[in-house]
């Protein structure tokens, strides 16, 4: 017994000095307001849960954090002249974590699989144009689409597009967001209840990378709360950062805010087909009525720029249309053109979030000036999604004005202006609250999937701009900044223009 | 004995099947359409018909009506519409965290509610009432969410000493568990202490002053016996309620509760959750009662169970 103590602490300090002698450990935490809903790529339309899938997976094309067009796990492609058929050839010696390799039978069954309806994924209609997808060698794969589809390598650099493991989706079935396994940086470990731990891939095909040993990704719902883990060194990264709180974290020697352009734009949404939105002539006049400057200034302490055209600055074909300056004088003689020298009373519709309100309230109060009395209509998410999405067509619409906002999920013009602002676009099909309808409008969106060219691409989307800003279905308020924090730390970690959480190859910790 | 708690557990079964069925058409009758509210505003028509398809939110009404009380008798309480995940296992991952926070916060909060609450009745009108009752207004006017943040700031910023939330070790549990059982405390110091009060002024207890019993069994046995049964009373509701997941605590403290996934289950009309939530906190409730009635026979031996 006597001789068993002194070995005992002999054990435990060779442990802890083994310990102490290798590097530290490099174990990154994120915090997020919300909460994953899965990590099956195929079956995501939330930002968060596609940021994690996006450490775990790869695509043939990717997105980089300034949403630039990247090749990943495919080195190149062609495209047919009409946009009909792209072939992409794929990256060699690539395995997944499950150690099944990467090949163009698991690029075809991964496209298969999520583009199938039978399969129900929430990620479907990036694929719909597909017709088929052909296995041309080992490493090179061709889809074929039924239509021309000009931002089709756009769509499938979207998170919805990443290639899973086919064995990974044969042994685990519909489980298989519970056990994701791709090819990325980072492989999955656990995910319980609302945290989710990564660790680094040992046989990432890009040598010298991943640098950091694992990821923790944590849903902070509070905003203090949040802020105070990053503060407290519990967390290298977190994100939102309301506007209001960027000065809390602004003087600390140990912080980074992070304040860039997003491409989330905000805007009221007029019902066109009701009086008195259905006169262009009001339409503008609201626009002239709103201090767009104000608006960045009250909203969102500054954190926002005025809108200058349907599409924000990052997205891609945006062109800057001009502005509809501050002119209340303006407004009030375009209403009494119009017909309305007394103004008008209207209701605005929108999500009960505290920025909402206040963006509703800032809408109320601007209007009142021009003799617009508005009554503000906060809406609980699902009530709010009910009302704009149970019609049947503009005849029963409920809403006249709805205050939303809009990210191009595909990092494309098209899916910037298309949901809505096409005339095909009417709740319940998709987005155009404004129920937008404009022929040369519609012609144009339809020019620029019609073609890869880009510069033909340029031209349709800037015809479609155009005409959007000169019949304003919209006020056009502003374009949010992404507002984030993180440790001085870390190196490497972004919040892409689409609002999802990045990290580059190399991001590390010091 | 036996018998009376199989005649009680029994009872209960078709509380608890009006309890589900009720629930089916409460939720179902709030507007919103999960399907809708999973796929996102940028979802086709195809996407939200392939999440409605998924989830069996396709067929008529009263067949869903009836498949899921089927279901649910057979304890089978489906996937949730917004992660696929089993609802037994999103309830499973949630539950100990929420039982344990519950009874932390409420070991120390009745405890100390119960001895501020004893000694204010007994000192009442004296300065110790007067500032255990100051003690107790402040418990509940101060707002949860407000002394979370205040004790993170403190205790996780400035002086590092412990974790800012999330569920792990001891450490994690000591500043939600004692923000959750500030209000409790407070309310059980109240109630203890109008309730040893009221006692005090019974008959049997001047009886047994008359009859020489000596303070200490005055207070001991006479008065806080009997006042002991509403303080119980209060002690279920309580612990029931916070079983039910305490939302603020929970959502300043990063806690994975019950609490916040039924918000958030809420929030995108996950049924299938709602519903098991809405069962589980049901049946803890009907236990909670059952075993608050078996405490009662245990204080006072002359309430007999029946």
């Amino acid at each position: 017994m006597r001789h068993v103590v002194p070995r005992m602490l002999l054990a435990v300090a060779l442990v802890f000095g083994a310990a102490g002698t290798a590097h530290a450990a490099k174990d990154l935490v994120v915090g997020f307001d919300a909460n994953l809903t899965g990590l099956d790529p195929s079956d995501l339309n939330d930002n968060l849960s596609q940021s994690a899938t996006r450490l775990m997976f790869e695509g043939l094309y990717m997105l980089d954090e300034h949403m630039k067009l990247q090749p990943q796990l495919a080195e190149s492609f062609d495209a047919s002249e009409d946009a009909k058929e792209f072939t992409f050839h794929l990256r060699k010696g690539v395995t997944f974590h499950d150690g099944t390799p990467f090949n163009a039978a698991a690029v075809k069954f991964s496209f298969d699989r999520a583009g199938n309806p039978e399969n129900h994924l929430k990620r479907q209609s990036l694929y719909v144009m597909i017709d088929h997808t052909d296995v041309v060698d080992e490493y090179t794969v061709r889809m074929v689409l039924k239509y021309p589809f000009g931002a089709f390598v756009n769509n499938i650099a979207h998170p919805g597009a990443l290639i899973v493991s086919p064995k990974s989706v044969q042994d685990f079935g519909k489980e298989v967001m519970r056990h994701p396994s791709g090819t990325g940086p980072y492989q999955f470990v656990s995910w319980s209840a609302d945290t989710l731990k990564m660790k680094k891939s040992e046989h990432y095909w890009k040598p010298g990378v991943p640098k950091l040993d694992t990821i923790t990704y944590r849903s902070v719902p509070e905003n203090g709360a949040r802020i105070a883990m990053l503060q407290a060194g519990e967390a290298q990264f977190i994100f939102p950062v309301p506007p209001e709180m960027i000065k809390a974290l602004q003087n600390s020697p140990t912080i980074t805010i992070f304040n860039e352009p997003s491409i989330l734009v905000r805007y009221v949404a007029l019902n066109t087909t009701r009086k008195p939105f259905s006169d262009p002539r009001v339409r503008q006049a609201l626009n002239y009525a709103v201090d767009k400057q104000a608006f960045a200034k009250v909203v969102f302490s500054g954190y926002s720029d005025p809108m200058d055209s349907p599409l924000p600055p990052l997205l891609g074909y945006y062109q800057k249309q001009g502005s509809y300056p501050y002119d209340p004088a303006k407004a009030k003689a375009l209403l009494a053109e119009a017909g309305y020298p007394n103004g008008f009373e209207s209701t605005i519709t929108g999500g009960a979030a505290t920025l909402a309100q206040r963006g509703m309230q800032f809408v109320q109060q601007q209007l009142a000036v021009v003799g617009v009395t508005l009554k503000v209509e906060p809406l609980e998410a699902g009530v709010l999604t009910a009302k704009q999405f149970n019609v049947t067509g503009p005849q029963d619409a409920t809403i006249v004005m709805n205050y939303g906002g809009w990210s191009s999920s595909t990092g494309d013009a098209d899916w910037g202006m298309r949901p809505m602002l096409y005339s095909k676009s009417f709740p319940p099909v998709l987005f155009n609250l404004a129920w937008y309808s404009n022929a040369a409008t519609d012609s144009a969106i339809e020019q620029g999937l019609a073609t890869v060219d880009a510069s033909k691409r340029a031209t349709a989307y800037s015809e479609a701009q155009a005409q959007v800003w000169h019949d304003a279905p919209w006020i056009f308020l502003g374009v949010d900044h992404t507002l984030a924090a993180y440790s001085k730390k870390l190196h490497g970690a972004f919040m892409r223009p689409d609002q999802q959480f990045t990290l580059t190859a190399d991001a590390d910790l010091d | 004995m036996l018998e009376y708690l199989i005649r009680r557990l029994t009872g209960t079964i078709p509380v608890l099947l009006a309890v589900a069925a009720f629930v089916f058409l409460f939720v179902h009758m709030l507007p919103g359409d999960p399907a809708r509210l999973v796929a996102g505003p940028d979802a086709t028509p195809q996407d939200i018909a392939a999440v409605r398809a998924d989830m069996g939110l396709d067929r008529p009404l009263v067949m869903q009506f009836l498949r899921y009380l089927s279901d649910t008798a057979r304890l089978q309480l489906g996937r949730s519409i917004k992660t696929h995940q089993t609802v037994a296992e999103l309830i499973g991952e949630r539950f100990m965290p929420t039982l344990l926070l519950t009874v932390f916060a409420m070991a120390w909060s009745v405890v100390v509610g119960v001895g501020i609450g004893v000694l204010s009745g007994v000192k009442r009108g004296r300065w110790q009432d007067q500032v255990a009752m100051v003690l107790a207004i402040s418990g509940i006017s101060f707002p949860g969410f407000w002394l979370g943040l205040l004790l993170i700031d403190l205790f996780s910023v400035r002086l590092g000493w412990l974790p800012t939330g999330g569920y792990g070790g001891w450490q994690n549990f000591v500043l939600p568990a004692f923000t959750l059982g500030t209000a409790v405390a407070a309310v059980m110091a109240r109630f203890t202490r109008s309730a040893f009060v009221e006692v005090t002024a019974e008959d049997y207890v001047r009886t047994a002053r008359a009859k020489g019993v000596p303070e200490r069994g005055v207070i001991w046995k006479h008065t806080l016996r009997n006042a002991l049964i509403p303080v119980i009373t209060l002690t279920g509701l309580q612990f029931g309620f916070l079983l039910g997941g305490a939302i603020v605590v929970e959502t300043v403290f990063a806690w994975p509760g019950l609490g916040r996934l039924l918000v958030d289950s809420v929030a995108f009309r996950d049924y299938p959750v709602i519903q098991a939530e809405i069962l589980l906190f049901s049946c803890e409730f009907v236990l909670i009662n059952l075993i608050v009635d078996l405490l009662y026979a245990v204080v006072n031996p002359e309430i007999r169970l029946r």
